[in-house]
């Protein structure tokens, strides 16, 4: 199984970038395929609600994940499947949150891309993009009362969210507390069908940084090796107590919005371009180039995960679903003070 | 001695700052200013570190207070009116709200609303927005009529582990006054009678208790003996004792500072029309604000919310059906 | 020359007094409109109360150290006439310091708004004076008593338009309980039920003296002897068989036609009417159907009616005559259209055209209650003919 080969956070732990980028790899790898499964699931109509895929992002993604230390904060947004898997999510539990398993963490009540394990540090976001900056925030200036060092927090936003006024004050907020958040902004260049002409005036996002006071680099977010790079070293910077830290990545999401998107507006040119590289065989060539790994290594680990994967959803989907008649229709944690209003 | 209802919610805060090391207050202004209505005075310089300046940022205010409510913190946060919390209501209806429901993890988040009119204070300093925020799941709603109440709501909000609501009426700010405080009070959860009486049950809430309390006194020379409930939280709604009143008397008249369409007064109708409908002798009936923006001009504002005189001819009404 | 009150102003939010910590002017001096004249200190700023308009400060009454509350007169200022019309200042009384009405007037005028009431006219539930309006918590304590809106007939409402509210109900049933009560039976109250059933139709009577000499001739030699009423009812049952209209039951704009001539008879027992039925009695001559009447008779004065006994009947007979009454109107049950009455019999003068003077002839009055939505006058009194025709010869019945 993946997760058992390296911890994630072991850019730091291992002087070897072989290893991380190894372990990167394989994280990417699992994305790749667990999407793939979850976009055949909703083509059979065995998931329900949307199917919102990570494909394209998988290095930004995983580097980002596998960066990061186990009592650090993470918000990964819509893209991040990679991440997730890295930061420590299991198979189990993703598939658990599309299938709407009442097993899983959101237990039915929220699904697909809606999960996470809040104590955990690993925070399930809501629709609102740009919100879960704050509550990133908040955690971290919570650890300062509590006076716990050295932990970071990661939140993932793309384009699209950079317009939000929660964007704004968050990181506008984090800036003035010096929090040690790090804002991950993959630059797909659409949000949704919206190129980035239609969301930002400025020449580039990594100009908005400069409006908060707040430390940025760019990256080639189809590079894993740039990626680990760029995105370890913001890490680094903001655990040292530089302050929040943000890094813009350039890439291309290679599927729909939602799997209910054909995307079709993507321009061409862009995808013929540099930044839509696929960053899974940018890895694997690099890989093969490296010799860190030949093609019947890559081979056997493609059918091993996919062999993983098969039977974590075939798991999964013997899993009980929710039963509405089971349920405590209750939204507050304090029992006396719910309203249960009696059904006819 | 006497403590007005603006200095019972500080000694609250201080209370609860001096109690708990995992409690804060976040907001504009709540540092050395001490708070644009001077709620958190000193508080800043008693418990240093613990009283923070934030930007004008609700939106963000509400996410890291629900953030720092994931790390185990107990955080207080003061929208300086509650006419702005508009700017953070995602955060607190989609996030605050349904952080436990979807992933069974309380968040414990106070946020202290500076709600209802005063003179003078127009449109946007005026609101009352309790009626929005009871409608979402999730959420508990306070509005304190009373100082003690101020006091003891605001101890046990910063207590509940869910998300709070706490609305505090500007008007009864320096308006009201109290002798001490209290050493034991009514739970959250339970309404209060303010006021026994026979012939007719006034429910309300906030400053509305004292205008109801008022008209009850003027209809005393008439004969009629009106029964006063004092609602104290409106989500939840304490359902039993209102509908004991009902039962008594036979006449319901619902009063709210609020705007007419939904809110307090009709979910407490609904309720008893529905669940107690054998107890009513008359149509129940309502007085709300007039349906728009709270004026700005005194003769405007004091037409547009209910006054005791408005409730007394309403009663009147009621009370020869 | 007019005087102006320095009043308090709303300094702030929810500000509601304010401390006096300094004298900028003193009586006497001469000040412009908008000038400073006093510093107070709130709970949030020190400030300046500046002049309504300009004049000659004629007193102060404020004092140093004390606190006013918003609206409170702090002094005044004399001023001239053209100075008052140039600013549209209010020389109308001024707040009474100390006065702590919490609805703001307007500020530094002393002009008091009116508040109107926001209530809309409310809705009259009562449609009429009496009791017929009742609300709900009014009938849920009726059935809690076992009470329906008869029993509150003749109960004075006070509440709009004459409607009995819930504290006329109770008053009235504190006085009842003060009055002396006496249970009544089960049948009493079965009874009262069925009537008041009865009587929300229209119900309309005919009648008609019958001559019973025929009747009591065949008595003379028939074995067994038949009863009046019997006869009465036999005689109904002949006349519906042939046209059984008049007892259908009218439902929407349908007739139900009866699907057998059952016809009931009132039985007086203890404390009520028990009526127990002859079924099919068109098909079973006056003779044969003696034994069976007196066995319901006896049946229905030891209270023993099988059940079958009663209900189901299209008609009902009553002998009113019994009674010693002449004349009396019945009310239907409320499942039938018609109830026959037979008065009782007396001697009365008859005109005999042939022999031309009155005879002597036993007579009685046979009445016809009818629901006249089903039939009218014309019809009952033919169908009330046709039985004293089928009497007056008892042999054929």
């Amino acid at each position: 199984m993946v997760q058992s080969v390296l911890e994630p956070g072991t850019a730091e732990k291992t002087a070897s970038f072989r290893e991380t980028y190894l372990a990167a790899y394989r994280f990417m790898l699992l994305a790749r395929l667990l999407d793939d499964k979850f976009a055949a699931l909703w083509r059979s109509g065995r998931i329900h609600g949307g199917v919102f895929l990570g494909r394209g992002q998988e290095a930004l993604s995983a580097a980002t994940g596998v960066c990061l230390k186990k009592g650090d904060v993470f918000a990964p947004l819509i893209r991040d499947a990679a991440g997730r898997l890295a930061f420590g999510e299991t198979v189990l539990d993703a598939a658990r949150a599309y299938l709407g398993s009442a097993l899983g963490p959101m237990r039915g009540r929220d699904g697909n891309v809606h999960r996470g394990k809040p104590q955990e540090g690993y925070l399930p976001m809501i629709s609102h993009l740009g919100a879960m900056i704050s509550v990133v925030n908040g955690i971290l200036f919570a650890r300062r009362f509590k006076k716990i060092s050295g932990t970071v927090g990661v939140a993932s936003v793309g384009d699209g969210a950079t317009s939000t006024g929660a964007f704004h004050e968050a990181l506008n907020q984090a800036a003035v507390e010096k929090l040690p958040l790090v804002l991950v902004v993959a630059n797909n260049h659409y949000a949704y069908s919206t190129p980035n002409s239609r969301q930002f005036a400025c020449h580039d996002l990594a100009d908005k940084a400069v409006g908060y006071g707040v430390e940025v680099d760019s990256v080639d977010g189809t590079d894993l090796s740039a990626c680990l790079e760029t995105v370890g070293q913001a890490i680094a910077r903001a655990r040292a107590g530089r302050g929040p830290q943000m890094v813009v990545a350039e890439l291309l999401r290679l599927c729909g919005h939602g799997e209910h998107d054909d995307a079709s507006y993507v321009d061409p040119k862009l995808k013929a371009s540099l930044v839509g590289r696929d960053c899974l065989k940018v890895a694997e060539e690099n890989l093969l180039r490296q010799k860190w790994a030949d093609a019947a290594t890559l081979a056997a680990w493609r059918r091993g995960v996919l062999h993983e994967i098969e039977e974590a959803i075939a798991q999964v989907q013997r899993e009980p679903a929710p039963d509405p008649f089971a349920e405590e229709w209750r939204a507050i944690a304090t029992k006396h003070l719910s309203e249960t209003h009696e059904e006819a | 001695m006497s403590l007005t209802y603006l200095e019972a919610i500080r000694e609250a805060q201080a209370h609860a700052l001096r109690d708990d090391p995992r409690v804060f207050i976040y907001g504009q202004d709540v540092g050395m200013f001490g708070g644009a209505h001077k709620a958190t005075k000193n508080l800043a310089t008693e418990f240093p570190g613990r009283v923070l300046d934030s930007p004008i940022s609700e939106d963000a205010i509400i996410g890291l207070a629900v953030g720092a409510a994931i790390e185990g913190m107990r955080p207080i946060v003061e929208m300086q009116f509650a006419d702005f919390s508009t700017v953070g209501f995602n955060q607190i209806i989609n996030q605050a709200a349904t952080l436990f429901w979807r992933t069974n993890v309380p968040c414990p988040v106070t946020v202290r609303l500076p709600f209802g009119g005063t003179s003078g204070s127009g449109p946007f300093h005026s609101q009352c927005m309790e009626t929005v925020y009871a409608h979402y799941p999730g959420l508990i709603v306070l509005t304190p009529a009373t100082v003690e109440d101020a006091y003891s709501m605001l101890l046990e909000a910063v207590a509940i582990d869910d998300p709070v609501i706490f609305c505090e009426h500007k008007f009864l700010y320096y308006h009201l006054k109290a002798e001490k405080l209290p050493s034991e009070a009514l739970p959250v959860g339970k309404a209060r009678i303010a006021r026994e009486g026979r012939d007719m049950t006034i429910v309300a809430y906030s400053a509305m208790v004292h205008e109801a309390l008022e008209a009850a006194k003027e209809l005393v020379p008439e004969g009629w003996e009106v029964e006063v409930v004092d609602l104290r939280s409106v989500k939840p709604i304490d359902t039993d004792t209102v509908m004991a009143s009902v039962a008594r008397t036979g006449r319901l008249l619902c009063v709210g500072e609020a705007w007419p369409w939904g809110g307090v007064t009709a979910e407490i109708i609904a309720r008893v029309t529905s669940e107690g409908y054998g107890l009513l002798d008359a149509p129940p009936q309502r007085l709300n604000a007039k349906d728009t923006p709270v004026p700005f001009h005194p003769n405007l504002w004091a037409a547009h919310r209910p006054t005791a005189r408005a409730i007394t001819a309403a009663a009147r009404k009621l009370l020869r059906l | 020359m007019p005087q102006i009150p320095i009043i308090m102003p709303q300094l702030g939010e929810s500000i509601a007094e304010a401390n006096i910590i300094g004298f900028l002017v003193k009586p006497g001096d001469t000040v412009e409109a908008g000038q400073d004249l006093i510093e107070v200190e709130t709970n949030k700023a020190n400030m300046t109360v500046t002049s309504p308009c300009g004049g000659r400060i004629e007193r102060i009454t404020a004092q140093l150290n004390e606190s006013y509350p918003v609206g409170a007169s702090l002094g005044r200022i004399e001023t001239t006439e053209e100075e008052i019309a140039r600013l549209g200042l209010d020389v109308s009384a001024p707040v009474k310091p100390g006065d702590t009405d919490r609805v703001a007037k307007g500020n530094g005028n002393g002009n008091r708004s009116s508040v109107q009431p926001t209530v809309r006219g409310l809705p009259v539930p009562a449609n009429a004076a009496g009791a017929s309006y009742l609300s709900p918590r009014l009938k849920a304590r009726m059935t809690e008593l076992g009470l329906s809106a008869a029993d509150l007939a003749g109960v004075a409402g006070s509440g709009a338009a004459g409607r009995v509210t819930v504290e006329d109900f109770e008053k009235f049933i504190a006085h009842l309980e003060k009055q002396r009560m006496s249970q009544a039976s089960t049948m009493r109250v079965t009874v009262a039920d069925a009537m008041r059933r009865s009587w929300t139709r229209p119900i309309a009577h005919v009648g008609m003296p019958v001559c019973l000499d025929p009747l009591f001739a065949y008595r003379k030699v028939a074995r067994p002897k038949p009863g009046p009423a019997l006869c009465a009812l036999r005689a109904l049952a002949v006349a519906l068989a042939e046209n059984s209209a008049p007892a259908g039951r009218l439902v929407g704009n349908k007739i139900v036609h009866p699907s057998s001539i059952d016809i009931a008879f009132a039985v007086e027992a203890e404390e009520g009417v028990l009526v127990p039925v002859i079924r099919n009695a068109d098909k079973r001559s006056l003779k044969d159907l003696i034994a069976p009447y007196n066995e319901l008779v006896e049946l229905a004065r030891e209270r023993k009616l099988p059940p079958d006994a009663t209900g189901g009947s299209i008609a009902t007979v009553t002998n009113f005559g019994t009674f010693g009454l002449e004349w009396a109107t019945p009310i239907p049950l409320p499942e039938q259209t018609l109830v026959l009455g037979m008065g009782a019999a007396r001697h009365a003068p008859n005109w005999d055209s042939v022999k031309g003077q009155f005879v002597p002839i036993m007579e009685a009055n046979l009445t016809l209650s009818f629901d006249h939505r089903v039939i009218d006058g014309g019809a009952a009194g033919r169908l009330l003919q046709h039985v004293a025709d089928l009497m007056s010869k008892p042999e054929k019945l």
